[in-house]
């Protein structure tokens, strides 16, 4: 990778050479502007911390035994927002109904990690580091998606940015990614938009030290500093219809939209939203669930909105460590589970569709006596998206120890 | 990312043109043996075995020589730490037992089982004031909830669901660059103070542990129409006033609504009036009746950051923070919030430098590990309990008259093997994931862990073993028979661990990645294990095979590691000799920067390699937080700016010298030409422009010839340089 990187600085340094008063972002721009025939890919990666209730989110109301289950959680047959005939939307997801009827939207069922664990942190673990069961992967899954990716229009260095304080598990690795918290602090010294005297001498220091790890982080941080100063993303207010809700994850997706409309070069995205963990008084189309899935769907939908045109080349998956018991428990709530339910949002997506064998719901079709039993490896989801979307034939790097094999995809993308 | 050696000679060849001592790079070959007076092999050390040199030590180390000074390192009770004790006084949780702190900090469970009868009130009035409060806030939570229940028809309940989306993420958002988001940082006002317990499965525990939550808009709007209301009260509003016994015994005695009201007021660390005065253990009562497990976790972090910063007994410090890492619980899960007190105190630091089989075996039984990875409630699918065998000593039936415990409903008796624990033994406190272990050997293993479980987990309680729990009959562990014997199972396998040639290696890999490089020697671990196995996990012994070979002092580990966030934090605040009142603002640092204490959430702990810890945000985080240090921006952290430069008889009179003065202050070994550079034409453009107040910086006396702003502003730029990055 670090010859990747170098080979990239060292394109971007030569791309200066001679016009040294043109900022690098531009001059990667202008490069960028030379080959018409690519088109930037986007994948943006939604985590639901704490194992969302897949059942109660995409409901199988054609099965009897899921009402037996559930006596009081369910989501009735006249409440559900039916899709099939089969499957019906939970009533809160209202605002993913026009798109899927736009057929942007596809759902896959009975999907997720195939490991065991039934321990939140193993399992979120496992799931952004892509590889079920071991613990010694050092890097995530989104990060691997990046190597060897066809060139991009412009290699920048927010072609991988997490909302957040951190880079998450998903994005740590080789390939540089950028964690932000809040657009307005990724910056040195103040918020001056000329850059503050300070900001000046720390990029002289990193961008002339010799130090081979600080050296090219440093360098890229400047860039994305100057680069997020000079698109000022602010300047993109949400698009017409686009209504974000209040909250870290309305804030998360509205001020990615910013970024990727700011045309920053963003590859690979990643947000997450918590507040599944429902043990106890889970709601069923009212509470604790309808009310995160209102603002998980609501802010999605405005994502949606938002990008506009630029939704043609992007592709929205979500995903959550694990799912929920088929029963509900004794507190009128659902315990830690097993197969879950992924969305596909996008513009090349064959939406409109549920896609996965269902296992079914009876007993003898449950996964150790008791949750959803799992059809669809996550890795083949995400397979499908890193390889027929961003165009990355390596799925044996981005998911190593999973044969994932083109002719098993889904096919829901077109 | 890997730093090559060959790059590194050559930074160092660049570094050495500025440095202030250019002749340490004279071909030594033979190390300490070489030059005792060698101020890099002081430096060096000092980078290794403690949390950054502060002025002056350097020449300490050098005055009593390098070796000897590693040898009293490495034996921590010969050092004197007294100054220590006393930042640590007034943190009374610190020396308290898990039953203790459960009692006078109670977990959302105990509260719980209050507000339901299941328990009775505390009749110790400053414990019954802390309980009436969260108790009555419970209530008026689920009596708000079943209002909202009554009334949900209409409207978009965006606010709501931001309450819902927070429920959990403290918990479910992993911490550090290890899984996610770590909830919206602010240990102490946000996420990390929330009850969460997602890790584990044990629904029961966290049924207990959704009452409360970050409030909601409506709880905030709540919160200031009380707020208002309690400055209306005369009486409260006149609480500041009183002398403070008066004051805290009065708050006791007051009615709950009024002492809800008070409460609500030191919300997010507000209210500091009335606080003033306290003895410790008043003020920890007044700020629990607010929220009883920030008190805990805000004193375990206090004290984590004071130790690091101003500890003699640094080396020992170090070493605990290498064995929690190793041995890693999150603070936030659950039980452990009232646990990981004692599993530091009792577990860790007493074995830091001992035998790592007693480490082991300590971290096996401790509460705090067996509530993280699940062991407690790991049950034998034969065992009495999972049969349904009712207990008992005569083996009565279940009508018979000594039936201890009420049964439990069956659906939350927990009745399977847990593995979780038997995993993480063997991957990442033993042999490691290449130990050449079978996922047959960790269900063995796991089925020798049954019954070592906790007793009474809510209220605090210690190890037991429970043999109802335990699994009967033979196992067979990396080829060996383990015959039934009980508890005797568990300790006969972890000995075979605690002494396998794998475990060994593995411990010595971390080990040389601590103290070298990211990738050390082969040989080194190789020569360090060897000495493992011969002094039977003897880990002084190990690290002495450490400090003392040809790889440790090698060129190329000099400044190979990248500082993770807490070895940066506490190394600035020691560079430059502040002042910390309250640690707490550094804590919050830290939670920015991924790091929050205490709260790595996967049993892996934090890395400890370069890669992790090197992004674009993470260098704009150390950039900012030095700036912000130097400029005594930082609440409760004082830095006297004209100190920096040196308070000598001779101090700079020009900022060239001032620049020269202040890198040999802050950076022991100096920085590039670079870096100086940098600096350099930085001040120069600075003076060059016209001078723009800057007030709130640099409050210190200012140093001839430089502005005290100067003065803080280099420090910040020389604390947020490459070289500052490394130790």
């Amino acid at each position: 990778m670090s010859v990747t990187r170098r080979v990239f600085l060292r394109n971007s340094a030569l791309a200066v050479v001679g016009t040294a008063a043109v900022p690098r972002f531009l001059a990667r721009a202008a490069m960028g502007a030379a080959e018409p025939g690519l088109r930037a890919k986007r994948l943006v990666v939604i985590f639901q911390r704490g194992a969302a209730d897949g059942l109660n989110i995409v409901v199988p109301h054609g099965e009897a035994q899921y009402y037996a289950m559930r006596p009081s959680i369910n989501i009735p047959r006249k409440a559900v927002l039916d899709l099939d005939g089969f499957f019906g939307l939970h009533p809160s997801l209202a605002s993913f109904q026009p798109l899927w009827k736009q057929r942007q939207l596809a759902i896959v069922h009975a999907a997720g990690s195939p490991d065991p664990s039934r321990s939140h942190f193993d399992a979120q673990d496992f799931m952004e580091a892509g590889t079920p069961g071991v613990k010694a992967t050092e890097d995530g899954w989104l990060n691997r998606s990046l190597h060897g990716l066809p060139p991009a229009p412009q290699k920048t260095a927010f072609q991988a940015i997490a909302m957040g304080p951190s880079i998450p598990r998903i994005l740590s690795g080789l390939e540089p990614a950028i964690a932000m918290n809040n657009i307005n602090d990724f910056s040195v010294g103040g918020r001056n938009p000329k850059g503050s005297p300070v900001a000046n001498a720390f990029e002289a220091m990193y961008n002339h030290s010799t130090d081979t790890v600080l050296h090219p982080t440093g360098e890229e941080t400047f860039d994305a500093v100057k680069m997020l100063k000079a698109a000022d993303p602010a300047k993109y207010k949400p698009a017409a219809g686009a209504d974000y809700p209040k909250g870290r994850f309305g804030d998360s997706l509205r001020q990615l939209a910013q970024l990727i409309k700011a045309n920053l070069g963003v590859q690979v995205a990643f947000a997450d939203i918590g507040g599944w963990d429902h043990h106890v008084n889970e709601g069923a189309t009212e509470g604790q669930i309808a009310n995160v899935l209102r603002d998980f769907s609501q802010s999605i939908a405005a994502f949606w909105t938002d990008l506009g045109d630029l939704g043609e080349d992007t592709v929205v998956v979500t995903m959550s460590e694990f799912g929920r018991t088929a029963r509900e428990n004794g507190n009128r709530g659902t315990d830690h589970g097993h197969a879950n339910v992924m969305f596909v949002l996008g513009g090349p997506v064959k939406g409109g569709k549920v896609y996965g064998r269902w296992p079914g719901l009876d007993q003898s079709q449950l996964y150790e006596g008791r949750d959803l039993a799992l059809t669809t490896d996550f890795r083949q989801v995400l397979g499908e998206a890193v390889a027929r979307h961003m165009g990355n034939k390596n799925l044996n790097d981005v998911f190593p120890g999973y044969e994932n094999q083109p002719g098993k995809f889904l096919k829901f993308l077109g | 990312m890997r730093l090559g050696r060959t790059k590194f000679a050559t930074f160092l060849l660049c570094f050495s043109l500025a440095c202030i001592v250019p002749h340490v790079l004279a071909k030594k070959k033979d190390k300490a043996t070489s030059s005792p007076s060698d101020p890099k092999l002081a430096l060096h050390a000092l980078n290794r075995l403690t949390f950054g040199p502060r002025p002056g030590d350097v020449q300490q180390v050098m005055a009593m020589g390098v070796d000897q000074w590693i040898e009293l390192q490495l034996h921590p009770s010969k050092i004197d730490d007294r100054a220590l004790d006393a930042r640590l006084e007034p943190l009374r949780t610190l020396r308290m037992s898990s039953r203790e702190i459960a009692e006078d900090f109670p977990d959302p469970q105990e509260i719980n089982q209050v507000m339901n009868g299941k328990r009775a009130m505390p009749s110790d009035p400053a414990r019954r004031a802390v309980f009436q409060v969260q108790v009555a806030r419970l209530q008026d939570r689920k009596d708000r909830k079943e209002d909202a229940g009554k009334n949900a028809v209409a409207g978009p309940a965006t606010d709501k669901s931001s309450r819902t989306s927070i429920e959990g993420s403290a918990m479910t958002a992993s911490a550090g660059t290890d899984g996610g988001t770590t909830a919206d940082n602010s240990a102490m006002n946000g996420a990390m103070s929330e009850p969460a317990n997602s890790g584990g499965s044990n629904d029961a525990m966290m049924a207990a542990a959704t009452p409360s939550a970050k409030p909601t808009p409506e709880e905030q709007e709540q919160a200031r129409r009380r707020e208002q209301q309690l400055y209306a009260d005369l009486e409260v509003q006149q609480l500041p006033s009183l002398p403070p016994d008066q004051r805290f015994k009065k708050i006791l005695s007051m009615p709950v609504e009024q002492q809800m009201l008070f409460a609500d007021s030191l919300r997010g660390g507000k209210g500091q009036e009335f606080l003033e005065g306290l003895n410790p253990k008043q003020k920890e009562t007044l700020l629990a009746m607010n929220n009883p497990a920030i008190v805990v976790m805000g004193e375990l972090m206090q004290a984590k950051l004071l130790r690091a910063v101003y500890s003699q007994r640094q080396f020992e410090e170090v070493m605990t923070d290498f064995w929690f890492n190793h041995f890693n619980v999150f603070v936030d899960k659950g039980l452990d919030r009232v646990l990981v007190t004692s599993y530091e105190r009792d577990v860790i630091r007493p074995h830091a430098l001992g035998k790592f089989e007693d480490l082991l075996v300590a971290t096996a039984k401790s509460p705090a590990m067996l509530f993280y990875l699940d062991n407690f409630m790991s049950v034998g699918p034969n065992s009495a309990q999972a049969l349904g065998i009712p207990p008992g000593p005569y083996g009565r039936g279940p009508y018979g008259r000594r039936y201890p415990q009420p049964r439990p409903s069956p659906g939350k008796r927990p009745s399977g093997l847990n593995e979780n624990y038997g995993r993480e033994l063997l991957e990442l406190h033993t042999l490691s994931v290449n130990g050449g272990y079978s996922q047959r050997d960790v269900t063995e293993v796991a089925k020798v862990f049954t019954g070592w479980t906790i007793d009474k987990p809510p209220e605090g309680g210690g190890f037991k073993f429970d043999p109802r729990m335990h699994e009967p009959g033979p196992k067979f562990v990396l080829g060996h028979k383990i015959k039934p014997k009980g508890e005797s199972e568990g300790l006969e396998v972890l000995h075979r661990l605690a002494t396998s040639p794998q475990t060994a290696q593995f411990i010595s890999l971390k080990l040389a990645q601590r103290f070298v490089s990211d990738d050390p020697a082969p040989a080194l671990v190789d020569r360090m294990a060897k000495t493992f196995l011969k002094k039977k996990g003897d880990i002084r012994e190990v690290l002495e095979i450490l400090f003392h070979s040809p790889e440790f002092w090698d060129d190329g580990a000099y400044r190979a590691k990248v500082k993770t966030p807490l070895e940066f934090v506490a190394s600035a605040v020691r560079a430059t000799g502040a002042e910390v009142d309250d640690a707490q603002p550094l804590a919050q640092q830290l939670n920015r920067m991924g790091m929050p204490l205490y709260g790595a959430q996967p049993p892996t702990g934090y890395s400890m390699k370069a890669e992790t810890w090197v992004s674009s945000s993470a260098l704009l985080n150390r950039m900012n937080f030095a700036l912000a240090l130097t400029s005594g921006k930082i609440k409760g952290v004082k830095v006297e700016a004209a100190q920096l430069a040196g308070t000598s008889a001779s101090p700079p009179t020009d900022s060239d010298a001032t620049l020269s003065a202040l890198e040999a202050n802050l950076i022991v070994g100096g920085v590039s030409k670079q870096t100086h550079d940098s600096i350099a034409a930085q001040m120069g453009a600075a003076k060059g422009a016209p001078q723009k107040p800057d007030s709130k910086a640099g409050a210190g006396k200012p140093v001839a010839g430089a502005r005290p702003a100067d003065v803080s502003t280099i420090a910040g730029l020389l604390l947020g340089s490459p070289e500052f990055q490394r130790r």
